[in-house]
């Protein structure tokens, strides 16, 4: 699904951001990548959905070379790729379910299509009866529902999670955890990077762990090591 | 594609409405320069009216003494006809030239009046006499001076030349100073449309950045900047035409009274041509705004 090939991305002389990462996800993965701030986890996130250049190697996503990705085909990668972040980026005047209607609506979505699968993705993530409120009316945890609705309405192949729990108390990040393993179950390669010592461990899961823009560890079923 | 953009136009819409003080003061600037456009415009029509309603009045009369014979005076005619320099000859006789006067001071009972008691007819015969163009003018009038014919009692060489030179000179320094101007507030439209476009775009970098995060194209994230541009030209060219047809019902008693004699009617000019005037400028305003707009969006947008 994912291969990294020898990727290097370098921001300035002192160092590398990612050091000749070589990496290889099969669809239906559920994998955690672990590190502490500024180790290279967001730059590797962004080299994932083309919005950060390497300097060298090679990035393919679902058998596609997306080492030099034109500008115009990043929105095609993009709707093949959910992405999920730690603030959520919600559109504070627009509803949950507005919110989530907004990623059909700006990619051409029919509003009858619209009308038919925003509740249906409502329903999957918790929110059937919240999707009048507006975030700044639910809690973190719902706020972080409404963007996984969000990022799954392109029925992505992949889930991107750059520190979902971030903002989260342990239980609403439980929850989202939770989430995350059942659309894993229904097929979805999920992508989790995160420096919560306890999710990574109590999922039971591969981990990937980065220090220094470098791989250091990459376990089938792994724990926080760092 | 069509429903893309439909709701291509939206997002635009609540762009030019969010940012509503951002808007009219865009608008405005637009107005101000069109404004100038315009007068530019209807300065370079007064000149070219009045140098044609000129053009057309300008003739050269030659006085001859009230006893000369029919005879001498068609000979002369002929003989001034002849010259290279002359379009036309018109002969009026002293009873056509006392029928005119009369006619033409008809609403004048003084000057009627005056003429009855006269008891005789004042006038002179005379030869009107129109140059083939203007270039030629001055030759005509050496050769008119160097007229040797008895016949002939003054000659009145009113100089049309210089007051034509005069009129020039004037639409060429006015045309010259709307330049300046005109470009100077095309310059000033350029920077407040790509500043307008630069703090919508800024006001709405989060929507950009989850609308690029969702997949939405290139060209979906753009247009509605685009288009904002569009629909800033299309209500500074309403405003304009608002603004500048009252302005012109104002001007108009003035140019008449100026141009006394002279058909001179902008008005006219400008309902007959409204859809040249104003659709060039609406194309040319806009293509300005889409190019501001552009060059902002492609900046800017890339969050």
């Amino acid at each position: 699904m994912i291969r990294f090939h020898n990727v290097s991305k370098i921001y300035n002389k002192s160092g590398k951001a990612l050091n000749k990462i070589n990496l290889h996800v099969k669809p239906g993965e559920f994998v955690s990548i672990v590190g502490q701030s500024g180790t290279g986890k967001t730059t590797l996130v962004k080299a994932m959905i083309g919005e950060e250049r390497v300097d060298e190697g090679k990035i393919i996503v679902g058998g596609w070379d997306i080492t030099d990705i034109s500008q115009r085909e990043i929105p095609v990668l993009r709707r093949q790729i959910g992405v999920i972040f730690q603030d959520f980026k919600l559109l504070h005047k627009k509803t949950l379910f507005e919110n989530v209607a907004f990623a059909m609506q700006v990619c051409g979505g029919k509003p009858a299509k619209v009308k038919k699968i925003v509740p249906h993705v409502m329903k999957i993530v918790g929110l059937k009866k919240k999707i009048k409120n507006y975030p700044q009316e639910v809690s973190g945890g719902e706020q972080q529902r409404a963007a996984i609705a969000r990022a799954l309405i392109h029925r992505p192949k992949i889930l991107l999670a750059d520190e979902p729990t971030g903002n989260l108390d342990s239980l609403n990040a439980n929850e989202i955890i939770d989430l995350l393993l059942r659309i894993n179950k229904f097929g979805t390669t999920v992508i989790l990077v995160t420096h919560n010592r306890e999710i990574v461990n109590n999922l039971k899961r591969r981990v990937i762990t980065i220090d220094d823009g470098t791989i250091i560890s990459d376990q089938a079923i792994g724990k926080y090591i760092l | 594609m069509f429903l893309s953009f439909i709701r291509v136009i939206k997002f635009s819409l609540q762009d030019v409405s969010r940012n509503i003080w951002l808007s009219l003061v865009t608008v405005i600037i637009l107005i101000l320069a069109l404004f100038t456009v315009n007068m530019l415009l209807t300065v370079k029509v007064i000149g070219d009216m009045a140098v044609e309603a000129i053009k057309e009045k300008i003739d050269v009369n030659l006085y001859l003494k009230p006893g000369a014979s029919e005879d001498a005076i068609l000979a002369l005619k002929t003989k001034i006809n002849n010259l290279n320099e002359v379009k036309s000859v018109e002969y009026i006789s002293n009873a056509q030239a006392l029928k005119n006067f009369k006619e033409k001071h008809q609403d004048n009972p003084e000057i009627l009046e005056a003429l009855r008691e006269l008891n005789i007819n004042p006038l002179t015969p005379t030869l009107v006499i129109k140059p083939e163009n203007l270039d030629v003018f001055d030759n005509l009038i050496n050769r008119l001076n160097a007229l040797d014919e008895d016949i002939v009692e003054s000659k009145n060489f009113t100089n049309y030349k210089a007051l034509l030179e005069k009129i020039n000179n004037i639409t060429n320094k006015v045309t010259k100073a709307g330049i300046f101007l005109s470009a100077i507030f095309v310059m000033i439209t350029i920077l407040v449309i790509y500043n307008s476009v630069r703090v919508a775009i800024y006001t709405h970098r989060r929507q950009i950045i989850i609308m690029k995060l969702v997949g939405a194209s290139n060209w979906f994230i753009q247009m509605p900047y685009l288009i904002s541009s569009l629909i800033y030209t299309f209500f500074g060219i309403g405003a304009i035409m608002l603004i500048f047809y009252p302005f012109l019902t104002l001007l108009q008693p003035y140019l008449e009274a100026f141009f006394v004699g002279y058909n001179i009617n902008l008005i006219t000019f400008f309902y007959g041509n409204i859809f040249t005037i104003f659709g060039i400028q609406f194309l040319a305003a806009a293509l300005i705004n889409m190019f501001a707009s552009l060059i902002a969006v492609r900046k800017y947008s890339r969050v």
